[in-house]
C-alpha cells in the first residue's frame, strides 16, 4: 500500500490535533502531515503548493467551528480551487446536527473531490478507513 | 167552421143528387109564395120562382148555395133563428130589410118553419117570404105622421116643416123654432129659412136641394150647418121631400134635426182616431192588426221601417210569412199555434228573434192580444213587438254579473248573512257563515241574528245597531261570533241598510273571520319582538340600509357604536354623519359594489374612523335586499367589532414571534450544548484512549495534561452555558429606570486602565436625561461587553474611538455605539456576530461567548440590537431598550 504524499489536519483544538497526529503516525500512512489552526491558514498553504511542485494534500482532515474561516468558508473556497486530483475532504465535527451534515452532502455534490462527513471521536479502526486516497 | 164544412161535404152531395131528381122540384118551383128549402147547413136545396124573382137571384143558379153566399151576410139574429128552427122551434116570424140592385129599400116578412122528413126529423128549414115594402114604407110614413103630430120628436130634436106651395107659406113646428133660435111666434120664409144656412156651401147646398125637390121630384137629406138667430153654430140634418098630386107640384115637407152634438162627437171621434192613428205609427214598438186567422190588416210604419217594408207587402198576407222570422219554416208552426191560441182569447206573450232590414237578429218582446167586440167575440188581434236588444244585452250582463256575484258570494271566505232589520230574522247567509258558525241553511229559520252575538257583546250589537238605522251603513267594526257551539271568534263586520221591493228593510252583514289574522298579528308581533329582541342583543352591529346608504334599521350595539342614544338619532342618516370622511366614503363604495352587483359581501375586514379618531376594527358582511319589484332596495349589514380579537391576534403573533424565537434560541442552545459538551467529551474520549494504550510514561503525563486542559475547557464552557441559561431563565428579572450616562460613567470608570493601555476615547452625546428601563446588572454587562470588544477590535492603524449616543424612537431608547474598528463583512459572518463560541477575527482573547450574553440579555428586555459595519472603518451597535416593561 502506497504511503499518502501529504495529510492536512485543520482544526483549532490542540487537543484534537493531538489525537490526529498521534493516530495517523501509529499507522504510518504518511509522512507528511501538516496541522492548521483555521480554515484560512490551511487556505493560504493550498494556494501557496500550488504554485510550487509541492505536492498537494491527498487527504484533509476539517474541523467546521474554527475561528476567522470556519470549516464551510474553507470548503467554498477550497472546490473553487483549480486542482485537478481528487482531493478526500473528512469533515470531522462533533456536531450532531443534520443541518450540517446536508451541508456537507450539498458541497459533495458540488466538487469533484470527495466530502465525507465524520462525527467525533475518530476511533483508530476508523481513521484507517477514511485516510485513503480518493 | 170551415173544417165542418168540409167534413160534411159527403153527406150533402148525397143529399143533393136525391133531390134533383124528386119531383118535387118542379112542384115547388110553381109556389105562389116566395119558398126555399135550406138543409141544415143553410145551403138551399128547393126554391120557389117567387123567391128567386123576390130577391132577383135569377142572374145564377141558388140551388146549393148558401143563404150567406146569396144574401152576402146572414144576421147574427137571423142566424139565430135559423138555428132555432133547426133545433125545431117552428113558425118564427121576422121582418127584414133588403136593398135592391137599385138600392131600392125593400122590406120582407120571414116566416121559418122546420123541414121534417117523413121520420120526423129536422132535415132543414121551409123559409117563406113575403114582400111587405108597401106596407112597411105606409107604415112608416104613418108613424112619421104620427110623430108630426103628436110632436114626440122633442125628444130626438127633430123638428118638422112644410111649405105650402099654392099659399107659399112655410110652417115650422116649435122644436124647428128652437133649433133655429127664433121665437116661437117667428114667422119663417122659403128665403128667410135658407138664410139661417151658412153662407157658402152649405146655403148653396140646402137651395139647390129645394130646387131639385121643385123641378125634379128629389127629396133630400143633408147634414149642413147653420147660424141661429142668437148666432150660435149648429149642425143640422135637414130632410125633405116634395109633394105632387097628378104631377103638381103642392109643396115641400120636411124635418129637421139638431145634430151639432153628435157631429161634435164624431169630429172629436175623427179626432182621437188621428191621434190613435199617429201614435200607432208613430209608436217605438211594432204594432199590427191581424183579423182572428192571422191576415194583417194593419201594420204600423216603425215595423215597417224596422224591415224596410211597404205596407202592401204586408197587409192581407199571413202573419207567419212576413218578412222578419228569420228560419220561417220552423217558425211558421209556432206562430200558426200562436195566433190560434190569441184568436181563441188567450193572451201570448214570449221573445222571439226577428230580422231587420239588414238581416241582423234582433230581440223582440213579442205578445198578440186578442181584441173583442161588444159581444165578447174576438174579431181581430193586436200584435206588438218591443225591441228589447239593449234588455237582453243588460239582462245577460245582469245574469252575468249576478252569477258572479252568486259564486262569489257562496265562495268568498268572508261571510254574508242577510237579516231583517226590525226582527232580526235571518233570511240568508253563504257557506262561509255557515263554515264559520256551524250553523246550516236548515237552521236559518230557528236562529236570529242576536244568537249570533255573544252576551258580552250584546251591547256593542245594540250601539251598532243604532248607528246603523242612523246612517244605513257601518263598518268596519270588530266584534265577537258566537257559534253553534258556544264558541266565540273574532270578526270585522260590515253592515249595511238595503230595502226590499216590499219596502222591508233588510241588513247585509258582512263578516271577515279575524281571529286567525289577529292570532298571526300577534304571533307577527311576537316573533318581531323576537327577532328585535335578538337583534338588539346580538354583540354585532346591524343595520339596514336604503338605497342611498341611508339607515332605517339599526340595532342597540348599533346606536351605542354611533355614540348616540336613540335610533331616531341615526335612522335616516348615513355613515358621512358618523364617521371620517375616507372611512365613510369606503363603506359607501362597498355599498354601491353590493348592491350593484347583487353579490353579497361576506366576512370582510374593515376599520372603522369615527369622527373622533377612534379605530374599530371590524369584520363586515353586507347583503343586498331585494325589494318587492325585484329591485334591490337596499342592503342588511352585520358588523362584528374585532378590535380586540385583532389586539388579541396581534399579541398572539408577538408571541408566537418571542416563542418561536426561544424555540430557536432553545434549539440553538441546545445544538451549542451538544456541541460544546461532545466536543469535549470526543476530546476525553479520545485522549482516554490514546492513555490506556499508552507505554512511554513521558507521553502518558503529556495525555493526562492535556486531559486536565479538557477538563478545564469543559468547566469553562459549562460555567458561560450556565451564565446564558440564567440570563435566559431569569427573564423576570424586575426592570428599573435608569439613567444611562450613570451607567456609561461606572463602565468607563471600571475600564478605565483598559481603556489607557490601548488609547481609547471615549465620546459620550448621551443626554443626562436619558433613561432606559432596564435590569440593571444587565445594563452594565452590555456597556461593559461593547465598550470592551471596540477596543478589542481596534484597528491596529489607530487608536480607537468609541462615540456614544442615544435618542427615543417607537417605544424604544435607542443607545448608538460607534468604534472606529476593524468592522466586520456582515454579509460574510453577520450570522455568526452574536453566535456561541463564535469569532472571526485573528484574536487570542476572542472567546465567542460575550455578544451571545449580551444578545440574550438585550432580547430577555424585550429590546434588539442592530448593527452596521464596514470592514476597515468601524461598527455601530444600535441597542434597543423597550421603554415598556
Amino acid at each position: 500500500m502506497r504511503k499518502i504524499n501529504s495529510i492536512f489536519v485543520i482544526d483549532d483544538d490542540p487537543i484534537t490535533v493531538f489525537g490526529f497526529k498521534k493516530l495517523l503516525a501509529s499507522l504510518d500512512l504518511c509522512d507528511d502531515i501538516k496541522t492548521y489552526g483555521n480554515g484560512k491558514l490551511a487556505l493560504d498553504a493550498i494556494k501557496d503548493i500550488l504554485n510550487t511542485t509541492e505536492d498537494l494534500p491527498e487527504v484533509i482532515f476539517l474541523d467546521i467551528n474554527m475561528p476567522i474561516m470556519d470549516g464551510w468558508q474553507f470548503l467554498e473556497e477550497f472546490i473553487a480551487l483549480p486542482i485537478a486530483q481528487k482531493v478526500r475532504v473528512n469533515v470531522i465535527t462533533s456536531s450532531i446536527d443534520r443541518v450540517d451534515y446536508e451541508k456537507s452532502e450539498m458541497f459533495k455534490s458540488k466538487t469533484h473531490h470527495l466530502i465525507e462527513y465524520n462525527n467525533k471521536p475518530i476511533r483508530k479502526r476508523e481513521i484507517e478507513e477514511i485516510t485513503k486516497v480518493a | 167552421m170551415l173544417r165542418n164544412h168540409f167534413t160534411l161535404v159527403g153527406n150533402f152531395d148525397n143529399m143533393l143528387r136525391e133531390t134533383k131528381i124528386s119531383p118535387s122540384t118542379y112542384l115547388i118551383k110553381q109556389l105562389p109564395e116566395a119558398t126555399a128549402f135550406v138543409d141544415k147547413k143553410l145551403r138551399v136545396v128547393y126554391a120557389s120562382d117567387k123567391w128567386v124573382n123576390d130577391f132577383e137571384f135569377t142572374g145564377g143558379e141558388v140551388i146549393g148555395k148558401t143563404l150567406q153566399q146569396l144574401f152576402g151576410t146572414v144576421s147574427k139574429e137571423w142566424k139565430q133563428v135559423l138555428d132555432n128552427c133547426l133545433m125545431g122551434e117552428a113558425k118564427e116570424v121576422g121582418i127584414e130589410r133588403y136593398y135592391d140592385s137599385d138600392k131600392n129599400e125593400k122590406w120582407f116578412e120571414w116566416t121559418n118553419i122546420p123541414w121534417y122528413d117523413d121520420k120526423e126529423n129536422v132535415i132543414g128549414i121551409i123559409i117563406q117570404t113575403s114582400d111587405i115594402t108597401q106596407r112597411v114604407l105606409n107604415e112608416i110614413k104613418l108613424e112619421k105622421l104620427e110623430i108630426l103630430l103628436e110632436d114626440k120628436s122633442e125628444i130626438a130634436k127633430i123638428g118638422s116643416w112644410e111649405y105650402d106651395a099654392v099659399r107659399d107659406s112655410l110652417y115650422w113646428c116649435d122644436m124647428t123654432k128652437a133649433i133655429h133660435g127664433v121665437p116661437l111666434g117667428y114667422v119663417p120664409s122659403l128665403e128667410t129659412g135658407i138664410e139661417f144656412y151658412k153662407e157658402g156651401y152649405n146655403r148653396n147646398t140646402i137651395a139647390m136641394a129645394v130646387d131639385n125637390a121643385m123641378t125634379k121630384g128629389a127629396a133630400w137629406s143633408e147634414k149642413l150647418q147653420l147660424t141661429t138667430a142668437k148666432g150660435k153654430e149648429i149642425w143640422v140634418m135637414a130632410a125633405g121631400k116634395p109633394i105632387f098630386k097628378k104631377n103638381k107640384f103642392l109643396g115641400l115637407i120636411g124635418t129637421f134635426q139638431d145634430i151639432t152634438e153628435e157631429v161634435e162627437a164624431q169630429i172629436k171621434k175623427e179626432e182621437k182616431d188621428r191621434i190613435v192613428r199617429s201614435i200607432f205609427n208613430s209608436s217605438y214598438q211594432f204594432t199590427g192588426i191581424l183579423d182572428p186567422d192571422g191576415t194583417f190588416l194593419e201594420i204600423n210604419e216603425t215595423a215597417l221601417k224596422f224591415a224596410d217594408l211597404k205596407a202592401e207587402d204586408v197587409i192581407n198576407k199571413k202573419f207567419w210569412d212576413a218578412y222578419w222570422w228569420p228560419v220561417p219554416d220552423l217558425v211558421k208552426a209556432g206562430l200558426k199555434q200562436v195566433v190560434k191560441a190569441a184568436s181563441e182569447g188567450e193572451f201570448m206573450r214570449s221573445e222571439i228573434v226577428v230580422f231587420d232590414k239588414n238581416k241582423e237578429s234582433v230581440p223582440v218582446d213579442f205578445s198578440l192580444k186578442p181584441i173583442y167586440d161588444q159581444h165578447g167575440k174576438v174579431v181581430s188581434l193586436l200584435a206588438e213587438g218591443r225591441m228589447i236588444k239593449e234588455m237582453v244585452v243588460a239582462r245577460e250582463k245582469l245574469k252575468q254579473s249576478e252569477k258572479k256575484f252568486r259564486a262569489l258570494y257562496e265562495l268568498s271566505p268572508v261571510s254574508y248573512v242577510l237579516n231583517d232589520l226590525e226582527t232580526g230574522e235571518i233570511l240568508d247567509f253563504n257557506s262561509a257563515f255557515a263554515e264559520k258558525t256551524g250553523y246550516t241553511k236548515e237552521d236559518i229559520a230557528q236562529i236570529k241574528y242576536k244568537d249570533i252575538i255573544p252576551d258580552t257583546h250584546k251591547k256593542v250589537h245594540k250601539d251598532i245597531m243604532q248607528q246603523l238605522k242612523k246612517i244605513s251603513v257601518v263598518g268596519p267594526i270588530e266584534k265577537e261570533y258566537l257559534k253553534k257551539d258556544g264558541t266565540t271568534y273574532t270578526v270585522l263586520v260590515n253592515k249595511s241598510i238595503l230595502v226590499s221591493k216590499k219596502g222591508r228593510k233588510l241588513v247585509w252583514t258582512s263578516a271577515q273571520d279575524i281571529s286567525e289574522a289577529k292570532r298571526k298579528e300577534l304571533q307577527i308581533l311576537e316573533e318581531r319582538k323576537l327577532l328585535k329582541t335578538l337583534i338588539d342583543n346580538l354583540p354585532l352591529n346591524v343595520f339596514i340600509k336604503d338605497r342611498d346608504s341611508k339607515k332605517v334599521l339599526v340595532n342597540k350595539s348599533e346606536i351605542q357604536f354611533c355614540g348616540v342614544s336613540n335610533e331616531n338619532e341615526i335612522i335616516g342618516k348615513d355613515d358621512f354623519d358618523f364617521f371620517d370622511k375616507e372611512t365613510a366614503q369606503s363603506s359607501r363604495e362597498e355599498d354601491l359594489r353590493v348592491m350593484d352587483s347583487f353579490e353579497p359581501m361576506i366576512g370582510k375586514e374593515t376599520i372603522n374612523i369615527k369622527k373622533d379618531g377612534t379605530l374599530t376594527t371590524f369584520l363586515t358582511s353586507k347583503i343586498p335586499l331585494k325589494g318587492i319589484d325585484g329591485e334591490v332596495s337596499g342592503l342588511v349589514g352585520i358588523s362584528l367589532d374585532i378590535s380586540d380579537l385583532k389586539q388579541k391576534e396581534e399579541e398572539l403573533r408577538g408571541l408566537i414571534n418571542v416563542t418561536s424565537l426561544q424555540n430557536k434560541k432553545l434549539i440553538n442552545f441546545a445544538h451549542i450544548v451538544s456541541h460544546n459538551l461532545r466536543s469535549h467529551t470526543a476530546n476525553f474520549s479520545m485522549l482516554l484512549e490514546f492513555l490506556i494504550d499508552e507505554k512511554d510514561e513521558q507521553e502518558k503525563k503529556k495525555i493526562v495534561d492535556m486531559l486536565i486542559t479538557a477538563s478545564d475547557n469543559l468547566l469553562e464552557t459549562l460555567d458561560n452555558l450556565n451564565e446564558v441559561v440564567a440570563i435566559n431563565i431569569n427573564t423576570n428579572l424586575e426592570k428599573k429606570p435608569v439613567r444611562l450616562n450613570e451607567k456609561i460613567a461606572a463602565v468607563e470608570e471600571n475600564l478605565m486602565a483598559f481603556l489607557k493601555n490601548h488609547n481609547a476615547t471615549i465620546i459620550n452625546e448621551v443626554p443626562d436625561d436619558t433613561f432606559i428601563n432596564v435590569v440593571p446588572i444587565y445594563a452594565d454587562s452590555i456597556l461593559m461587553n461593547f465598550i470592551t470588544n471596540a477596543v478589542k477590535y481596534r484597528d491596529p492603524e489607530r487608536d480607537p474611538v468609541i462615540k456614544l449616543s442615544a435618542k427615543s424612537q417607537n417605544g424604544h431608547t435607542v443607545l448608538s455605539i460607534a468604534d472606529n474598528g476593524v468592522g466586520i463583512d456582515l454579509k460574510k459572518n453577520g450570522d455568526k456576530l452574536f453566535g456561541m463560541y463564535k469569532t472571526f477575527h485573528d484574536n487570542s482573547d476572542a472567546r465567542g461567548i460575550g455578544l451571545y450574553i449580551t444578545k440574550n440579555q438585550i432580547e430577555s428586555m424585550n429590546g434588539k440590537i442592530i448593527t452596521c459595519s464596514e470592514v476597515g472603518k468601524g461598527t455601530t451597535f444600535n441597542i434597543y431598550f423597550n421603554e415598556k416593561n
